[in-house]
């Protein structure tokens, strides 16, 4: 696909924004390659792509937290190069991050004015402004709230009024509804069109199309780094914008879909925390079962209650045909359970030991004899498994902190393949893994339910779920509300569902 | 990142041998000391001496033995001291009434049992991090600490035994067995005994594995809350050892004497090269770090150097190792 | 880095602390004074908890422990922590009565310690913060050789000074019955709680040790505001040495025993989080007034010799509960269903 054609956009004011062909690359992925990019004052410019589009790659680049590496980017006809996150919020360039950027221990008013406590004519001027300011957005928070007390939507309020206290001249929006109630969000598109009133430009990063079209006026696709197209909201349908966003497969991206599902291995009959409700799944011997939910739809807190990982209110989970109980890892995995959990280095990865050692954690039990470790044992299942998976590491010893992502990922699985789990759990197992090593770990899935095991798949990459598994379930607002046959479902019937707010 | 061969015991090529002692500076020291002192003290070099070394540091060596373990698990036992206090009084007092054997079990019980309440108190809490661990070993050392003074009323113990000799004691302090004293074989046994449990058993890698990443380890299935209960019952176990070998040598429990030996101890395992943060470390690597205070201590000894300087240059060594270390990291991670 | 720091990477935040909208240490306070009460209505045990000159007394004794508190208060609150105060408190109370007994002048003395006190502060703040060593490990370090330090000026013994005067700066009561050094401390409580309330470099403590990212994101100086806290520490450490030589008029390296542990205890229990961005000086006061009022109270008692052993007993009993309270708290909180 050709690479970001001009908008036909309105050309009638200047460009407040002007972004063109950046491009930077991470350790063994291009986040972002030859984006481009107008923003005018006075718009809302939606940007969507899903996980990995290089949506917040460019915004932490604009806000200074990132340095690019080619391209060339103006703001108010100012060529910006080197820029620190306090300059460019100086400047008028105000970003407001999904894992928003306040200091928790502090009051409202003080995180507004944080630095600038002085020059905000101390307590009684920074409360006063600050109040001053969260009224213009139709705020009543008080200023000496502590916000860790705040609710999310009442964070974002204080995060709006910090970008209007820099006289921002363009706020850009990081997923800001992706915990956001009907009316806290309501709430906010009023803020919106106040602002683009007030001549600010607002870009609207999002993957929720509802709020695309319901309040942009100009839409940018992103996928896999690269701008896809610009478009007049006016101008382009629900359908075209999906298909877009989705992006066509490429040849051999996917393995041969596994045909492999027998009787019935996992029945989760209830499952009741503070984010699920009700919760029932089942899931069949040699399936794999993709889950499909937003971020904060409680597709991860799902399986970590299943996995005896949080402690849950109420549970009945059914292995095998008998009931369970799982009350933390070592129920689950006694039982024969494995789950690769979402973030790899805080939740999976011992950084500092080795490959080898990484591998046999979740087999050490059955390594032990008496107490002591067979550690002839602990070496052969190390190699057998960087064997296996084709780990490309300079031997078993080496601290797998040196190796690549894609490859800390594979050994991951290789300890969880050791115990040849009943039922494996993938909460974003391709997350941050190179091309290649993705195709290899579609074919171990693959092998894995070949072998009579039986997979979920969380994913926020569509294609992935749509390629490899059986069955698909959305699970929104801790509900499952929907099944579908990733066979005949098409993307944007499941992503319509899996966007289904109530 | 620092040490990145573990001396496992395996063989190692000539430049991973470079490599060991560019990254632990620490044998090189060793290694300089005891040249300097051999030369100015031939006697240093001998059997008799070093088995002075293991009588006059026993408590310290103990002590740091038992709490690397603590701090290779990412937590801290600031209540050895109080630990160590107690059961000098305890096993001191109860030679009379029931004999030195049992008083010597009761005494090793009250240490180990004082370890399991730190445990248990920590994973009742459900304290995570260090700092919570430091907080609440800390107050059970005044605790502890206080109960000895109570228990004796504050006044010292005389080691003796109305109905005999304090054999044991003394076969503690100055007994041989083959060339060796008592006190240097049960140091030995007890630092093979760790030294196996840390390299070779489920228990030492849970241990490690709880100070890399608790959460990780957590959710491969790693039992967390038994591992803290192993390692707050070794270290006061250990505590324990280090108190008898303490009042064999002195002939006297004071309630007040197990109060040195807390810095002391986290010294000599931070000394060593175990990682204050948790998941890296080896009792192996303490012994070294001790015997580096303890061979610096006798060399400054030999040069006229004062005590309190002495005692300077232990806090000196102390920094200087810990900025290495961060100094290190720093260039590592850019 | 992250990993590095003791103290970043345990999010702990004390916000729910409350019990009946009081603090806890508060409450605790009111209970023993309450407990004292009742004890004074019995003629077995009645006592002078309640007399002007043990009240006096309570102040005294607290005074030096809650000069250095306010140092400690600020580091703690920025993220880091300062083990070196106790051996900063005995080497400047021997350097200040060395530097007088040798022919200084006693202000110059006294400011010759209070710089030096900054100077180690200084060396502190550029090990931890500029150099990133865990500072729990340096400043204990800092304390010993600090500690060592005084013993090898001292031979070990208390010196005295020979100087009248200088005894008079701690001791010298105003207003009939005020010791100096009670307004001192006084003084010192006043200036760090203004200081850590109303400006711009208090509050940029409170940030940079609430998150220190989004502090250095919003073009706060982290390091700079940081290292300027073991500074402080270091001039409050040095303070309460002079002071303490003064009350005593001598001074000796046996001082700092135990202190620093004593005082971030203290600290903490009063409401001051380990993990940095929350505390304060009134709630560093509360808590060492608490530790200060429970040892008096159980002196006064003197029911027996048991009961000044016993006092140290509850003392440790009640930092670990409150502290395990607060665990046990978070606990709950992580695993809320």
């Amino acid at each position: 696909m050709v690479v970001a054609s001009a908008p036909e956009a309105p050309s009638a004011p200047e460009a407040l924004l002007h972004v063109k062909d950046v491009s930077k690359a991470f350790p063994g992925v291009k986040a972002l390659d030859r984006v481009t990019l107008d923003v005018r004052p006075g718009r809302v410019h939606g940007i969507v792509g899903e996980n990995g589009a290089g949506k917040s790659t460019l915004m932490k680049i604009l806000s200074g937290v990132y340095e690019k590496d080619s391209g060339e980017i103006v703001f108010e006809g100012n060529v910006i190069d080197k820029i620190t996150p306090v300059q460019s919020m100086n400047m008028g360039l105000s970003i407001i991050y999904q894992e928003l950027n306040l200091v928790n221990t502090m009051t409202v008013g003080e995180n507004i004015f944080l630095g600038r406590f002085s020059e905000s004519g101390g307590r009684a001027g920074v409360h006063a402004k600050a109040k001053a300011l969260l009224k213009s957005i139709g705020s009543k928070v008080s200023t000496y709230r502590q916000v860790s007390e705040l609710s999310v939507s009442d964070k974002q309020m204080v995060e709006i009024a910090k970008a209007l206290s820099f006289d921002s001249k363009l706020i850009i929006m990081d997923e800001p509804s992706s915990s956001l109630t009907a009316d806290e969000m309501e709430k906010l598109v009023q803020i919106i069109h106040d602002l683009k009133s007030k001549g600010i430009a607002i870009i609207y990063i999002s993957h929720k199309l509802d709020e695309i079209f319901g309040f942009c006026d100009v839409v940018t696709v992103m996928r896999d780094g690269r701008v896809i197209a610009t478009r007049d909201v006016s101008s382009i349908t629900r359908n075209e914008m999906i298909s877009m966003m989705v992006g066509r497969t490429i040849e051999n991206e996917f393995p041969p879909r596994p045909d492999c599902a027998g009787e019935t291995i996992l029945e989760i009959k209830n499952i009741n925390t503070r984010k699920l409700k009700d919760v029932k799944l089942t899931l069949r011997k040699g399936e794999i079962l993709g889950l499909v939910g937003l971020v904060g739809s409680g597709r991860t807190e799902l399986v970590r209650a299943l996995f005896g990982a949080d402690k849950v209110a109420k549970k009945s989970i059914y292995l095998e045909g008998r009931p369970v109980k799982i009350s933390s890892p070592m129920d689950a995995i006694r039982l024969g359970l494995a789950m690769v959990p979402e973030d790899r280095k805080l939740q999976g990865l011992l950084l500092g030991f080795s490959v080898e050692q990484n591998i046999s954690l979740a087999v050490l039990a059955r390594l032990t004899e008496y107490g002591f470790i067979n550690t002839k044992e602990e070496a052969a299942v190390g190699d057998r498994q960087i064997k296996a998976l084709n780990v490309r590491t300079p031997s078993a010893k080496t601290k797998i902190r040196t190796l690549s992502g894609g490859n800390q990922q594979k050994a991951i699985l290789g300890r969880w393949l050791e115990m040849s789990p009943k039922v494996l759990v993938l909460d974003e197992p391709t997350k941050g893994v190179d091309v290649g090593a993705k195709y290899e770990i579609y074919l171990l899935m693959k092998k894995i339910v070949e072998a009579g095991g039986a997979i979920i798949l969380i994913s926020s990459e569509l294609p992935e779920v749509l390629n490899m598994s059986n069955r698909v379930n959305t699970i929104c607002e801790g509900r499952i509300n929907g099944e579908f046959d990733p066979v005949t479902a098409s993307a944007d019937e499941i992503m319509a569902k899996a966007f289904e707010f109530a | 990142m620092s040490a990145a061969t573990q001396p496992v015991g395996r063989r190692v090529s000539p430049r991973a041998a470079g490599d060991f002692l560019k990254n632990n500076p620490i044998y090189v020291a060793i290694a300089l000391l005891v040249i300097v002192t051999s030369v100015v003290e031939p006697k240093f070099l001998t059997l008799n001496n070093f088995d002075n070394i293991v009588r006059q540091f026993g408590v310290l060596i103990f002590a740091a033995l038992g709490m690397t373990f603590v701090i290779m698990a990412g937590f801290l036992d600031l209540s050895i001291g109080g630990i160590i206090s107690l059961v000098a009084v305890v096993t001191v007092t109860l030679i009379d009434p029931i004999g030195q054997g049992p008083a010597i079990l009761v005494g090793l019980a009250v240490g180990l049992a004082c370890g399991l309440l730190n445990s248990i108190l920590i994973v009742a809490s459900g304290a995570l991090t260090q700092a919570e661990s430091l907080f609440i070993t800390f107050g059970m050392s005044l605790v502890y600490g206080a109960v000895a003074l109570m228990y004796v009323q504050g006044v010292t113990q005389f080691l003796t035994y109305s109905e005999s000799d304090i054999s044991i004691f003394e076969a503690l302090n100055s007994g041989q067995i083959g060339f060796l004293s008592v006190a240097t074989v049960v140091f030995l046994v007890c630092l093979a005994i760790l030294a196996v449990i840390e390299k070779r058993t489920y228990m030492g890698r849970s241990v490690v594995l709880t100070g890399g990443n608790k959460v990780a380890a957590r959710l491969a299935g790693i039992p967390i809350s038994r591992t803290i209960v192993m390692i707050y019952a070794i270290s006061g176990l250990l505590s324990a050892i280090g108190a008898i070998v303490l009042i064999s040598r002195v002939t006297l429990a004071d309630p007040t004497m197990g109060t040195p030996y807390m810095t002391q101890a986290i010294l000599a395992v931070v000394v060593g090269g175990t990682a204050l943060i948790g998941g890296r470390g080896s009792v192996l690597w303490t012994v070294a770090g001790a015997f580096l205070l303890i061979l610096l201590n006798n060399c400054l000894n030999l040069l006229g150097v004062s005590s309190y300087v002495q005692f300077m240059i232990w806090g000196v060594v102390l920094i200087a190792v810990i900025w290495l270390d961060a100094v290190k990291e720093t260039r590592v991670s850019g | 880095m992250n990993t590095r720091q003791l103290n970043l990477n345990s999010r702990i935040r004390s916000s729910s602390r409350t019990v009946l909208g009081l603090q806890k240490a508060f409450l605790a306070i009111l209970l023993v004074v309450l407990a004292m009460a009742v004890f004074n209505l019995i003629p077995e045990t009645r006592n002078n908890f309640f007399s002007e000159a043990n009240f006096i007394n309570i102040l005294k004794s607290a005074s030096i422990f809650l000069i250095l508190a306010m140092g400690e208060t600020v580091v703690l609150i920025a993220g880091g922590v300062d083990l070196s105060i106790g051996g900063m408190m005995a080497f400047s109370g021997v350097v200040v009565i060395l530097l007088m007994n040798a022919g200084v002048p006693i202000p110059v003395a006294i400011a010759l310690t209070l710089l030096m006190g900054v100077a180690v502060g200084a060396v502190n703040a550029f090990i931890s913060v500029y150099q990133r060593a865990e500072p729990f490990i340096i400043t204990l370090g800092m304390g010993i050789v600090l500690t060592g330090a005084a013993q090898q000026l001292t031979n070990a013994r208390s010196v005295s000074s020979t100087l009248p005067d200088f005894q008079l700066i701690a001791n010298t009561q105003i207003l009939g019955w005020v010791p100096i050094l009670v307004v001192v401390m006084l003084a010192v409580l006043a200036v760090t709680y203004w200081m850590l309330r109303s400006t711009s470099f208090g509050r940029n403590v409170y940030a940079v040790g609430g998150d220190y990212e989004v502090a250095k994101y919003s073009g706060i100086n982290v390091r700079r505001t940081k290292a300027a806290t073991y500074l402080i520490c270091g001039l409050t450490a040095a303070l309460g040495g002079v002071m303490l030589a003064s009350q005593l008029n001598s001074a000796s390296s046996i001082a700092g025993e135990n202190t620093a542990l004593y005082v971030v205890c203290a600290v903490v229990v009063g409401g001051t989080s380990v993990a940095g961005g929350v505390g304060g000086a009134i709630k560093s006061t509360i808590g060492l007034l608490l530790l200060g009022l429970l040892t008096n109270a159980f002196n006064q008692l003197r029911i027996d010799s048991l009961v000044s052993y016993l006092s140290t007993a509850l003392l440790g009993i009640i930092i670990v509960s409150i502290l395990w309270l607060d665990s046990y708290g978070r606990k709950r909180r992580r695993e809320a269903v």
